[in-house]
């Protein structure tokens, strides 16, 4: 299997050389490079790929910022001279940090976690559940009941129509973990299950009620989930 | 030895971080000559660019600059040179005004021209050693 993968880098030496162990590794397709992330993110609201190589530092927007747009949520793995954005990696949960300029035998260890990652996550894809941990006691939920999950700051609520349940977690963690078929983040604060969404106005989308903001960014992703006819 | 019987392997100059670059290339000298010469281009493009922020004072987009250019040294074996201009690139952080890097840049000049020529003749050997032997 070959990994669909995009290049946002704006140094050209650095992507060269990249492009020359994707190749080699006969893992990974690199679809498109790009010198910066503005690029790489009109790219991304229209194409799906399955890893990003990302550079931090980079002409205009970050890399960082880059992953605080994006509609969905590939692997990521971060290409940069500077070791001290680690904590800031981790916070992203992306899947490794390379140090440019890094040897192949560590790409390949980074393609190892990739495939790694990629396991887990199609192993929880059939999931139409999930367990939170609220009350002091695991709780399971179905995708079916819950209508969104929202932040508040450290924590998050999931809200299903008969009861509202808060626990200890990050939308930003949890964008990774529900099942992309059913959930989607429309807005730095909400993930919403878009199956339930009853009407979306402007900027605004309504759950059995609730309103709910959809960012800028968002927009366009929202868009092309639901069904327009 | 004939072309296309590689036996002899190119050795790197030992100015250079000799063991990185065996570990970075392992015997692609192919590519290392591409990495070399793109390297090169890329170098004295942007630190053109680099002494036109700094003349023109702006502080900001020569930090931008550096940082981009700093990586260009760890493909070619300088890590001396990267350590040099990350050390720059904090003190371009912490300036409030060209004067306050003027000395640091100079610094940075003539450790880049030195670069290049250095980087100028290892493209030099290694085209050499590939039209050679590969």
């Amino acid at each position: 299997m070959k990994y669909h993968s995009i290049i946002v880098e704006d140094l050209p030496v650095a992507a060269e050389f990249l492009k020359k162990f994707c190749e080699k590794s006969g893992m990974i397709e690199v679809d498109q490079h790009f010198l910066n992330a503005e690029d790489a993110l009109r790219f991304l609201n229209d194409n799906v790929v399955e890893l990003i190589f990302l550079d931090v530092e980079m002409p205009g927007a970050s890399g960082f910022d880059l992953l605080d747009q994006l509609i969905y949520n590939p692997q990521v793995i971060l290409t940069t001279s500077k070791t001290e954005y680690a904590y800031d990696a981790f916070q992203y949960n992306v899947t490794d940090y390379l140090k440019k300029p890094f040897t192949y035998q560590r790409f390949l260890e980074a393609i190892q976690k990739v495939s790694k990652k990629s396991e887990q996550l199609n192993g929880n894809s059939d999931q139409n559940h999930m367990f939170i941990k609220s009350d002091g006691k695991l709780i399971r939920l179905s995708n079916e009941d819950i209508l969104y999950i929202e932040s508040m700051g450290d924590y998050v609520k999931f809200v299903t129509p008969a009861k509202k349940y808060i626990t200890h977690n990050t939308i930003k963690n949890l964008e990774t973990k529900v099942n992309p078929q059913v959930f989607m983040k429309v807005h730095r604060s909400y993930i919403v299950n878009y199956t339930k969404i009853d009407d979306i106005q402007e900027n605004v989308l309504f759950i059995k009620g609730n309103m709910i903001p959809i960012s800028k960014a968002h927009k366009s992703g929202v868009m092309q989930k639901i069904n327009i006819l | 030895m004939s072309k296309g019987d590689p036996q002899i392997l190119f050795s790197f100059s030992p100015e250079l971080d000799t063991d990185f670059l065996r570990e970075l290339y392992v015997d692609d000298f192919r590519q290392a000559e591409l990495v070399f010469e793109s390297s090169l281009q890329q170098l004295r493009s942007e630190f053109s660019l680099a002494r036109a922020r700094f003349h023109d004072g702006d502080i900001t987009g020569l930090k931008k600059v550096i940082h981009k250019v700093k990586p260009i040294f760890g493909y070619v074996g300088m890590n001396k040179v990267q350590e040099e201009y990350k050390d720059f690139e904090e003190s371009c952080v912490n300036a409030r005004s060209a004067a306050d890097i003027e000395s640091g840049f100079g610094l940075i000049i003539g450790i880049t021209e030195q670069a290049i020529q250095k980087m100028e003749t290892e493209l030099k050997r290694l085209k050499q050693y590939n039209t050679q032997f590969l």
